[in-house]
């Protein structure tokens, strides 16, 4: 698993808070907060929804935090319920979008830049991330971004590695077409 | 060799690898949202339950021990009035529960579910009647519930009585008890 942690140790941090030490809990939130935030942000595409769903999974693992039977793997199981939150979280994100963007056409209006201009980049990558299925995005995301082996992506998500290999090369073959189609215009 | 869609996908995925900040008030909005909850101790014995649970095991049962594993039989049943203050402190609407397991060789059980935390010592089981019968009221306000015992402190038992729920986050199975906003349980 891609998730590794610096000075005191996760475990050494679980075990503090087991025993009522909440203070150790805020280094823990500090530790995976930005990089399980990057992973939410590109999921829901949306810096709102993102911090609601990342409070969301640290206050769930907080309560769980006895069942954590291997704190040393404590970014791996956060990681696992992050992924979950962010599925919750997508769909409700989703039903919003569909209850306020009444205009079509208006999805289909991408920021058409080439890789040259960093926020035109930036945008166009965004918004091709954006129409990606969810299922894709998540696989894309936890191989290409994340760097997780296949077994790591298979434990997080409950997928067999064959889908989840079948999604990546999907997803793959998606970006590439909307990266060209966007570079063309 | 160049191959042009690696390449492209290699882009795609070094730009979106870039380190990304989120307000740090999050932690505070963290911290200040689990202060108001347990401690979530009493680990030990249900870590150890939990490890337990999710390896693999082999169960050999003699014709007494499936019987005795046969008669373990749980329902939850409501109660609309009590007599005696169960361990947590009521939450208002709430309405007592009697959690009820036939156990006959077990030594001791506790009831463990997201009305304690899952904490192993908050509910503790008590004989009642019969030398196999376990009980333990708890108050529950209208919600879902999962919920399971563990017995001698490392067995865990979902409520054969109760519909199976599979955790999302977790994956391991436990039970579920809806209470009604009219206080009946399903």
């Amino acid at each position: 698993m891609g998730i590794h942690s610096v000075g005191t140790s996760d475990a050494a941090l679980v075990r503090r808070v087991r025993t009522g030490d909440t203070g150790a809990y805020a280094d823990l939130v500090a530790r995976y907060r930005d990089r399980l935030g990057r992973y939410a942000l590109h999921m829901l595409g949306n810096r709102e929804d993102a911090e609601e769903v990342l409070q969301d999974a640290f206050v769930r693992a907080y309560r769980s935090l006895a069942r954590c039977d291997d704190p040393e793997r404590f970014g791996a199981w956060l990681y696992g319920i992050l992924v979950n939150r962010c599925r919750t979280g997508g769909a409700r994100a989703a039903r919003r979008a569909r209850r306020f963007v009444h205009d079509p056409a208006a999805l289909e209006t991408a920021p058409l830049a080439g890789p040259d201009g960093r926020a035109e980049w930036d945008d166009t990558v965004r918004w091709a991330l954006a129409r990606l299925p969810t299922e894709s995005r998540e696989a894309f995301l936890l191989k290409h971004v994340e760097e997780l082996e296949y077994e790591d992506m298979a434990r997080l998500t409950g997928a067999g590695i064959s889908a989840l290999k079948m999604r990546v090369k999907r997803a793959r073959e998606q970006l590439q077409a909307m990266l060209k189609e966007a570079e063309r215009v | 060799m160049f191959d042009p869609v690696d390449d492209l996908i290699e882009r795609i995925a070094r730009h979106l690898q870039r380190p990304v900040q989120i307000d740090p008030a999050l932690d505070g909005r963290v911290m200040r949202e689990i202060t108001a909850l347990p401690t979530p101790g009493g680990a030990t014995a249900l870590g150890r339950a939990w490890r337990w649970l999710r390896r693999r095991h082999q169960l050999t049962l003699t014709p007494l021990g499936g019987l005795a594993a046969a008669a373990a039989l749980a329902v939850v049943v409501f109660l609309s009035r009590m007599d005696r203050t169960p361990s947590p402190a009521p939450r208002a609407e709430s309405r007592a529960f009697q959690f009820v397991l036939v156990a006959p060789r077990a030594t001791r059980i506790s009831l463990v579910g997201d009305f304690n935390d899952w904490d192993a010592t908050r509910t503790p089981m008590r004989r009642a009647g019969s030398e196999a019968l376990w009980t333990a009221v708890v108050p529950l306000a209208p919600g879902r519930y999962h919920y399971a015992f563990l017995v001698d402190g490392s067995r865990w038992l979902a409520d054969p009585s109760a519909p199976v729920a599979r955790d999302e986050d977790y994956g391991a199975p436990s039970s579920v008890v809806t209470v009604g906003a009219g206080g009946g349980d399903s």
